[in-house]
């Protein structure tokens, strides 16, 4: 940012290059970086934290084990035994989701999930399994999914194609909502935050009307750990719900 | 404590060790079989509880997003369609109104699915409540 008191809520989605590969435009960017972190502060957690292998488990490993059997609950809850096959995935895709959001309420951390090509790219995923899935373990019978029992053969050409517009919509509903949620969430508290430093400028008065942008910052911030964590389970239980789709394609 | 223990007597202490017993692991035994039956139940279907406990923002944004999502994947197919065909814009008109039906059933699914995993309170219920579903 150049002036100081412009205050400038989209600057924090920027991305940029912090290593370049030669000149092909390879680099890797904030983002990357950030995801990589993600990863390794998973998997190291969860290595160490399960290490011991104790029966009476300490803290750190009680956080993995509740971690492990939230998901497996929600999987088995959702898609039934035959999910669980699927629970790698799903607790997978809802760790990065969870310390992804996580990652973003520490200031000056990049948030990936903030962006749409990052949360797309795994609802596609989710959308790939489903349909891989589904058409491996039940073959043509998978496309009953399109068509509702016990609707009259008439009104089938209406509905087989509101029913297949509506399982295109999934990946764009389940990707529209992590990002729409995590970005408004962030600008919200950039704009807010800028409050007060604008108000801050004007003197006394101001001094005093400031007070009320910084009692909803710290509002949001708490507000925006909840969206954090609601997110990251909303997704996860809508992937184990689709799976359970591909799993049992009659409604 | 200890003075308590030492001072009674080991005959009836000895004989109290077996009623005390049976309790516990009869709590045990039927603790295993109710786990046994909620893995049964969840064994081959999915249950509804699955979308419990989410607040109202979540679920007006889920709702939300399930609209506009099912509305713009209606569009853009029929937006293919006519760049294809060359039938510009007829069959984006068309998709358009099926994007806009799979958006309501999107809406109506979702929100029976919340429905069926916490019902709503009574005193939301309108008078002519029983024909509705």
């Amino acid at each position: 940012m150049a002036d100081p008191n412009k205050v400038d809520p989209i600057h924090q989605f920027q991305i940029t290059n912090i290593v370049q590969f030669g000149d092909g435009g390879l680099a890797l960017t904030n983002s990357a970086l950030f995801m990589v972190l993600t990863v390794a502060v998973i998997a190291v957690y969860l290595l160490l934290s399960t290490q011991k292998r104790s029966i009476v488990p300490n803290r750190v490993q009680l956080i993995s084990e509740m971690l492990y059997e939230f998901v497996a609950k929600m999987v088995s809850d959702s898609a039934g035994t035959a999910g669980m096959k699927f629970f790698p995935f799903v607790f997978s895709l809802f760790m990065f989701v969870l310390v992804a959001n996580m990652f973003g309420m520490i200031p000056l951390f990049f948030t990936v999930t903030s962006h749409i090509i990052i949360t797309f790219a795994l609802a596609m995923l989710v959308f790939g399994v489903v349909i891989v899935y589904g058409f491996m373990k039940n073959g043509p019978k998978f496309l009953k999914l399109f068509v509702p029992s016990g609707v009259p053969g008439y009104v089938l050409p209406i509905v087989v194609p509101i029913e297949v517009v509506s399982f295109l919509s999934r990946p764009i509903s389940l990707s529209v909502r992590l990002f729409a949620n995590i970005l408004a969430g962030h600008i919200t508290l950039k704009v807010f935050a800028g409050f007060i430093v604008t108000l801050g400028g004007l003197g006394f008065l101001g001094w005093l009307g400031a007070l009320l942008p910084l009692v909803m910052t710290v509002a949001i911030t708490a507000l925006e750990f909840l969206v954090a964590a609601l997110q990251a389970y909303v997704f996860a239980v809508l992937t184990s719900m689709y799976i359970n789709d591909a799993i049992h394609p009659s409604h | 404590m200890a003075r308590k223990r030492m001072t009674e007597p080991q005959v009836p202490k000895r004989s109290r060790v077996k009623p005390e017993a049976s309790p516990l692991t009869s709590d045990l035994a039927s603790r295993i079989a109710r786990a046994q039956g909620e893995r049964k139940a969840t064994d081959d279907h999915a249950s509804p509880a699955a979308t419990q406990n989410l607040s109202a923002i979540s679920r007006g944004v889920r709702l939300g997003s399930e609209f506009i999502a099912a509305i713009l994947v209606g569009w853009g197919i029929g937006y293919g369609l006519d760049l294809v065909l060359g039938t510009r814009p007829w069959l984006m008109l068309v998709m358009l109104m099926v994007g806009f039906a799979a958006g309501v059933l999107n809406v109506v699914r979702s929100a029976a699915q919340m429905n069926r995993a916490e019902p709503p309170p009574a005193t939301a219920r309108g008078p002519d409540d029983e024909d509705a579903d």
